[in-house]
């Protein structure tokens, strides 16, 4: 019983994870354990800084095999310090996938024992933050050519909160309509929904009584 | 010949929703294609900024109209691992069977639309007859047909019923049969056969450096899956594995696609059985809602600062939520929530894999990678 990967040995290739990247400039990791449901795992936490991205990216895929973008997600703090008014955090995967070998032209599957991964092997959760101080024009740098995942991802976070990604080849709305008016990014948090509770919804429940936020500006 | 560019959809039998594939072709030959999402996004990560924890549950329900239950239970994960909630062991149970459950049905609902997608129309027929058994048991545990709203943070809405799981039991030994003949229907398919062998091939490495899991990935030949490799839930107590294609050395082609879902689907059946077998507490004990063995006491707001996420095996790869706590009414509202979908990441990948295959081909290897799109476009 029980083949899942045991919580002993994440938490040794969290551990050792969290050792070797710390020792980069301008990055700060730890091991963190979260719950979900009834059991306990255990991620890698990451904060860096912008300008040492690009080095991070690069080896956490190169050394550490870290194969799977599997989220990008934007935030805007306006009331946030000032070191910080955007945040980018970036979540990975640590698959271990191989491509299957073949013998005599058959193809011999992979089934990896979840109690007997070892070393780089060990699948792993990392969450990578970075902010971004005060500025109109919140970027950082792309990971589209590390990781292809990351591709689509950057496209959605800029399309819905306005953080560009240095070196993105073909940004381009994603999930709004092409003719939105640029600059627009509806999860920005100076863009407010009309409704905002109950009461005000069934108030007015036709909505004669509704009108845009942003009425009597000129876009 | 010249090349010329053509759009499909948003209106195409192809699409199984609403977006456009725009391909370049040269002859019948796809020579190019971009995907155009987007037509039904409808916010939902805006509105969640304005609702409470518990009132996320339902637009997440939505997310999805085949796996309404699997993404409720990936936003509770989320929310439980922010609020930092123990979940009793019970519930866990009942959840398992809910999620597993809901993962026959949106496989058979697949497998119901990749029947016409490939020619062979009486499949989907059949596949819905079976996917209403799945209903009806989903049914007695949410109250509604499609979108349940059945986990709570800290647990479940209620108990199994009263006989629910004997009904479970004769109804999925009845399907375990029944696959068999889905199996008939369609290996002895010349035509599906020689729609599906031989193309839209897919490697793993590419594959998750695409960011492409769950059963597409396990079709390649490798078995991982985040219901072993982040564990979550109860599976560490149950015995199964998940089902792994041996695949041709050129990759997963969309007949391997087919053949992992309906092997799925048998896990899936057998998780469920044993999650019954092994319920703590017994079948026959019932719990008012509400009771401390179904549903642990949650705080109701998230301080500023905290943060939650879980990585789950959604019926179509690793689903992701992100929670930033510490929104409007001193952290009631969520900051920030941040969907992944695994069609959003998977679609452009089945878009490139279809390059250098015949126009006539699109159907067979879009319709392999199962997309939906109210989960992509969000």
């Amino acid at each position: 019983m029980g083949r899942v990967v045991p919580t002993s040995s994440q938490k040794a290739a969290a551990e050792k994870l969290c050792n070797s990247i710390s020792k980069m400039k301008g990055v700060e990791a730890e091991t963190v354990e979260r719950t979900s449901g009834t059991n306990a795992r255990w991620t890698v936490s990451v904060v860096c800084e912008s300008e040492n991205w690009r080095n991070l990216a690069e080896k956490l895929n190169n050394t550490h095999s870290v194969d799977y973008c599997s989220m990008i997600t934007g935030i805007h703090w306006p009331d946030g310090p000032d070191e910080k008014k955007w945040e980018v955090i970036y979540h990975f995967l640590r698959t271990g996938v191989k491509n299957p070998s073949s013998v005599d032209g058959v193809l011999q599957p992979i089934v990896t024992d979840p109690n007997g991964v070892k070393g780089v092997d060990v699948p792993l959760e990392i969450e990578v933050s970075i902010r971004i101080p005060d500025t109109r024009t919140p970027s950082v740098a792309s990971v589209q050519d590390i990781w292809v995942g990351a591709d689509w991802n950057e496209k959605e976070t800029w399309d819905l909160v306005g953080i560009d990604f240095d070196g993105h080849v073909g940004m381009r709305r994603v999930l709004q309509p092409h003719e939105t008016p640029t600059g627009y990014h509806p999860l920005q948090r100076h863009h407010n929904l009309r409704y905002h509770g109950f009461e005000e919804m069934y108030d007015d429940a036709q909505g004669f009584g509704r009108k845009p936020d942003d009425i009597g500006k000129v876009k | 010949m010249a090349e010329m560019w053509i759009s499909m959809g948003p209106q195409h039998p192809m699409t199984h929703g609403l977006w456009t594939l725009k391909i370049k072709v040269d002859g019948e030959t796809v020579v190019d294609t971009v995907p155009d999402l987007g037509y039904i996004h409808r916010g939902v990560e805006k509105i969640c900024e304005t609702r409470d924890f518990t009132q996320i549950t339902t637009y997440c329900d939505r997310l999805c109209y085949a796996s309404a239950n699997t993404w409720s239970h990936s936003y509770i994960y989320a929310a439980e691992d922010l609020l930092g909630v123990e979940v009793p062991e019970r519930a866990e149970y009942i959840r398992l069977i809910a999620v597993e459950l809901q993962r026959i049905a949106s496989h058979l609902m697949w497998m119901g639309a990749y029947g016409p997608d490939t020619g062979n129309l009486s499949v989907m027929v059949w596949c819905l007859r079976e996917r209403e058994m799945m209903m009806d048991l989903l049914q007695e545990l949410g109250g509604s047909r499609m979108h349940y709203n059945f986990p709570r943070i800290g647990g479940v809405k209620r108990d199994l019923p009263h006989g629910f799981v004997q009904r479970a039991r004769s109804k999925l030994h009845l399907f375990l049969q029944r696959i068999q003949e889905y199996e008939a229907l369609f290996d002895e398919s010349t035509v599906f056969l020689v729609r599906t062998q031989g193309v839209g091939y897919a490697k793993p490495e590419e594959m998750v450096n695409h960011g492409v899991s769950g059963p597409n990935l396990r079709a390649g030949g490798v078995n991982y899956d985040v219901r072993w490799a982040h564990p979550y839930s109860v599976y560490s107590e149950l015995d199964w594995e998940p089902p792994v294609e041996r695949s041709s050395i050129k990759g997963a082609d969309c007949y391997d696609r087919y053949r992992v879902r309906v092997e799925e689907m048998r896990v899936s059946a057998l998780l469920v059985l044993q999650a019954m077998e092994k319920l703590p507490g017994g079948p026959d004990t019932y719990h008012e809602p509400g009771d401390p063995k179904l549903l642990a006491k949650a705080p109701s707001r998230a301080p500023e600062g905290t943060s939650g996420y879980h990585h789950f095996e959604d019926s179509r790869g690793e689903s992701m939520f992100y929670i930033a706590g510490g929104g409007e009414g001193r952290g009631k509202n969520p900051y920030r929530v941040s969907i992944r979908s695994p069609m959003f990441i998977t679609i452009p990948y089945a878009s490139k894999c279809m390059i250098g295959y015949k126009v006539a081909d699109i159907p067979a290897i879009m319709g392999s990678f199962d997309p939906c799109i109210g989960e992509t476009d969000r």
